[in-house]
């Protein structure tokens, strides 16, 4: 099979397709004796937009998950898609979602394009429709070559994709996935990934939870990070970037690894004092962290250049989903839960 | 090394807490079989009678629950272990394929043990009331022992071979019936005749574990209708027994190696894709070909019954049309030679013979359909799929229960045109021939229904068939086997009463085979089938109900 070219992705913003929102939790909570699994938590998701859910194990992501697909009842709180409530509506939340277990659910000795007709009869359509429903599913998802081998044979990449084919069988307005790249080898990552992004492109909503962070930082409109059931970020992944540390991060690239020692002088001479400056001589920068202001650090570059230090590069690094994800779960209990703005943007 | 994989196979099994409760059962399981046929008056007969009675009792009540617990040990070992992965680890030890097998045999074996130990003091109890010999004791847990040699290695050796644990399950079980149960059959038609079919039977009947340990309890034979047979069955079955577990040791050893996950993954090859002669070749061979692009589920079709089917490996279509045309020439060709006179058999021994072909299909065949109804689903992950469309529960029971009714209806059907040819030849028996079909029809639903509400209580595959084929096999074995104490210690009314509980007995009686033709069975076992039915259909549906609901 060709690997389809690769797909490239500009977050969808709160309204570019529709003003009402897909997904929207409400307080939700869920308990189970005095344990609690998912506390308060409220988000919104508009069509097109892609969420990714990530927290250490038992964080409460697969509750969440459940609840909205009607598996397990919230304690309190409201979860509703496409104006249907997950508890009351929930033979009608069936036809609005897509759902991908972390488990695949093989049959034995059941062939790809037999498993899928199960499951488009099993959502009730008819047989003339589903064939070409079948068969347009899997050249979304490039599973045509595989249709008459049996499931329980394939690799592991080769179900993840027919488990996708499965969840739009019925055309789902919300694709929800557990841990879809989990487990996959780098091409077939790329894959699936490329895959959503085309998804998220035909109008779904994409509620993706993984492990995997670079995987969700490439493909996400919107990351909320969930630790002991409470959610404590949620927005783009600049966005929680930014809400992990009010100092940014830059990078001066020189041209002469000589001129390392001189530069970085320079720069603590203009930042405050508390600021991190670290030398990288064998790549030839300074990496520094402050909270100065846009105009100050421009300030830092004049002086870089009036020391007669030569300055090929001088940029902002961005705060990696990793660096965040590892900053909200160390100190769990210190940070506060986050609550969603009416944009869309949580403030923590 | 050797003795840590012993210890640790045997803790696997021991640390379950379910074996505690086994243990406490078989205990006073045990006791009770011995009490409640001690004797309450003072006398006491100086023959020994009384404890030989007892002690028949016992000991075949010991066979079975030897040859209805044991098996399921054997038969999820190896192919567990080879799912789980811990065989291949196993493998990579300097511990050979000899060892392996030992040092599972061993464990199995203390498994065994344990169950024998249990059993000791309900032994003693009845070598304590006297006429008994301690040669007889030996002898008769020999002969056990020898028993469980044989189908802990056939389970063993069947697990190497079986890709799931339910399947495992199911062909231990299925051979251990056969053996036991079924290979007495051709004696009890052929007794008293000469030729090679007689002395086949008799051979075959070697192989029974109770046909051996009747025999060595002077019980009489089983089923000899009254004919006194020469044969040393006990020495037969004993040599039979040793010969089974060499070769499938052997067998089994021959497996334990890489070659046992040395399997290509099935590239999934189609007829549709291959020449037409090859095409019409697979056509003629299958009838139904496996291999052919299937068509699309109809809209109108129950989309779980056709699931059913299709994922199915035992039960597929092209089987059952097999096993459908051989019972249909089988009944047409018996009902045949019945009337062309060239077998000296009356149309009741051949209406007989198409009862137990019926029941024993029924009953090896039922719970392997309908006992993984709901426990392959949740094990395999699909349940939760089921549950994502928007197919009711109800549907999805009726569904998998449709998928259980056609294969058995197939199975009842088949018959059907030797009943008829043998009401065309007696039309005085059409009363009993009806009789006899609504038996076998509530014999279907009743093992059907019993084993899927038996098989929903648990949430494995593997344990819902062992549980299933158990509570079926007790069933039908109990009552029977009190039965063949008809004569001493029980007595008329109690067998009558016990054999109302079995299917199988009922049947027979309505057919009036000797030996059956003397307790009247319905309507109480047609009550019996209905009530347990209901409650089973309940049972099913509640569990269902339960594993469907939004926690």
């Amino acid at each position: 099979m060709a690997a389809p070219p690769p797909v490239s992705r500009e977050p969808a913003s709160n309204s570019s397709a529709s003003d009402q929102p897909v997904v929207v939790l409400e307080q939700l909570s869920k308990k189970y004796g005095t344990f609690t699994a998912l506390e308060d938590l409220s988000l919104k998701l508009y069509p097109g937009q892609i969420l990714g859910l990530i927290g250490p194990n038992g964080a409460g992501k697969t509750t969440a998950i459940k609840i909205l697909v009607g598996l397990i009842r919230p304690t309190s709180g409201t979860a509703q898609i496409a104006g249907a409530d997950c508890v009351r509506d929930s033979h009608q939340i069936k036809r609005l979602v897509g759902y991908m277990p972390d488990r695949f659910g093989a049959y034995d000795n059941m062939r790809v394009r037999e498993y899928l007709d199960f499951f488009g009869a099993a959502f009730g359509i008819r047989c003339k429709t589903r064939i070409a429903r079948i068969a347009e599913v899997m050249e979304i998802t490039g599973t045509e070559y595989m249709k008459d081998r049996f499931v329980e044979s394939l690799s592991h990449g080769m179900q993840q994709r027919v488990g996708l084919a499965r969840t739009l069988l019925h055309d789902p307005r919300v694709l929800i996935l557990d841990e879809p790249v989990n487990g996959l080898d780098p091409q077939a990552r790329i894959e699936m990934r490329d895959l959503l992004i085309r998804l998220a492109g035909l109008g779904k909503t994409l509620i993706v939870t993984s492990h995997i962070l670079p995987e969700l930082s490439r493909i996400c409109d919107r990351v909320a990070i969930l630790t002991h059931g409470r959610m404590r970020a949620f927005g783009t992944v600049e966005e929680i970037g930014r809400q992990v540390s009010q100092r940014r991060t830059m990078e001066a690239h020189l041209a002469s690894s000589e001129q390392v020692a001189a530069a970085a002088q320079t720069i603590r001479r203009h930042l405050e004092a508390d600021a991190e400056v670290t030398e990288v001589p064998l790549e030839a920068t300074v990496r520094f962290r402050s909270a100065r202001p846009e105009q100050e650090l421009g300030e830092v570059l004049a002086q870089l250049v009036k020391a007669n230090i030569r300055v090929t590069q001088f940029r902002e690094v961005q705060t990696d989903l990793e660096e965040a994800f590892m900053t909200f779960t160390r100190p769990a209990e210190s940070t506060p839960a986050a609550s969603p703005s009416p944009g869309g943007v949580t403030h923590v | 090394m050797f003795k840590a994989l012993v210890l640790r196979e045997l803790m696997t099994v021991l640390r379950q807490p379910r074996m505690l409760a086994l243990q406490c059962g078989l205990v006073t399981l045990f006791t009770l079989l011995v009490a409640v046929r001690w004797p309450t008056d003072a006398r006491v007969a100086l023959s020994g009678v009384r404890s030989q009675e007892v002690f028949q009792l016992f000991a075949l009540g010991l066979l079975a629950i030897v040859l209805l617990l044991l098996p399921v040990f054997p038969a999820t070992n190896i192919v567990r272990e080879k799912q789980q992965g811990t065989l291949a680890l196993l493998l990579n030890t300097p511990l050979g394929p000899w060892r392996i097998l030992f040092g599972k045999l061993l464990a199995l074996s203390a498994l065994a043990a344990i169950i024998f130990a249990t059993s000791l003091p309900a032994a003693s109890a009845c070598y304590a009331m006297g006429g008994l010999s301690w040669s007889m004791l030996c002898s008769v847990y020999g002969l056990l022992v020898l028993a469980a040699l044989e189908y802990l290695t056939l389970g063993l050796l069947i697990s190497s071979h079986a890709n799931s644990t339910d399947a495992a399950v199911r062909g231990t079980y299925g051979t251990m019936l056969g053996l036991s149960v079924l290979s007495l059959g051709p004696h009890y038609f052929f007794q008293g005749t000469k030729g090679a079919l007689a002395d086949g039977g008799e051979y075959l009947r070697s192989l029974s574990p109770f046909a051996a340990m009747m025999s060595l309890l002077s019980a009489g034979d089983m089923g000899g209708n009254g004919l006194i047979s020469t044969t040393d069955v006990a020495r037969r079955f004993m040599i039979g027994a040793l010969v089974i577990s060499t070769i499938a040791a052997l067998w089994t050893v021959s497996r334990l190696n890489h070659t046992i996950f040395d399997q290509a993954r099935a590239a999934g090859k189609i007829s549709d894709d291959q020449s037409w002669q090859v095409q019409t070749a697979r056509r003629l061979f299958f009838l139904v070909d496996p291999q052919r692009r299937s068509q699309g589920i109809g809209s109108f079709t129950n989309p779980v019954m056709v699931k059913e089917f299709r994922c199915r490996r035992f039960g597929r279509l092209h089987w059952l049309l097999r096993l459908v045309a051989v019972c249909a020439v089988l009944s047409l060709g018996l009902t045949y030679a019945a009337t062309a006179g060239t077998l000296d058999w009356g149309v009741e021994t051949i209406g007989s013979i198409l009862v137990v072909m019926q029941v024993a299909l029924v009953v090896l065949i039922t719970p392997s359909l309908s006992s993984g109804l709901l426990s392959q689903e949740i094990e395999s992950g699909g349940w939760q799929l089921l549950q994502m469309t928007p197919l009711s529960t109800w549907q999805i029971v009726w569904g998998k229960l449709l998928s259980v009714i056609v294969p058995l209806a197939l199975i009842l059907c088949a018959t059907l045109p030797g009943y008829v040819v043998m009401v065309y030849i007696e039309p005085g028996m059409k009363l009993q021939v009806q009789r006899v079909v609504i038996c076998l029809v509530a014999t279907a639903v009743f093992a059907m229904l019993l084993s899927a509400a038996v098989g929903s209580l648990f949430s494995r595959t593997a344990t819902a068939t062992a549980a299933a084929y158990t509570v079926l096999l007790t069933i039908c074995a109990v009552p029977l086997l009190i039965w063949l104490g008809r004569d001493a210690p029980f007595g008329h009314d109690v067998v009558e009463t016990a054999l109302q509980f079995n299917p199988i007995a009922a049947a027979l009686s309505v057919i009036r085979l000797p030996g059956f033709r003397d307790y009247t069975l319905i309507p109480a076992n047609w009550w019996f089938l209905g009530i347990v039915s209901v409650i089973s259909l309940i049972v099913l549906l509640v569990r269902t109900g339960r594993v469907s609901r939004a926690r």
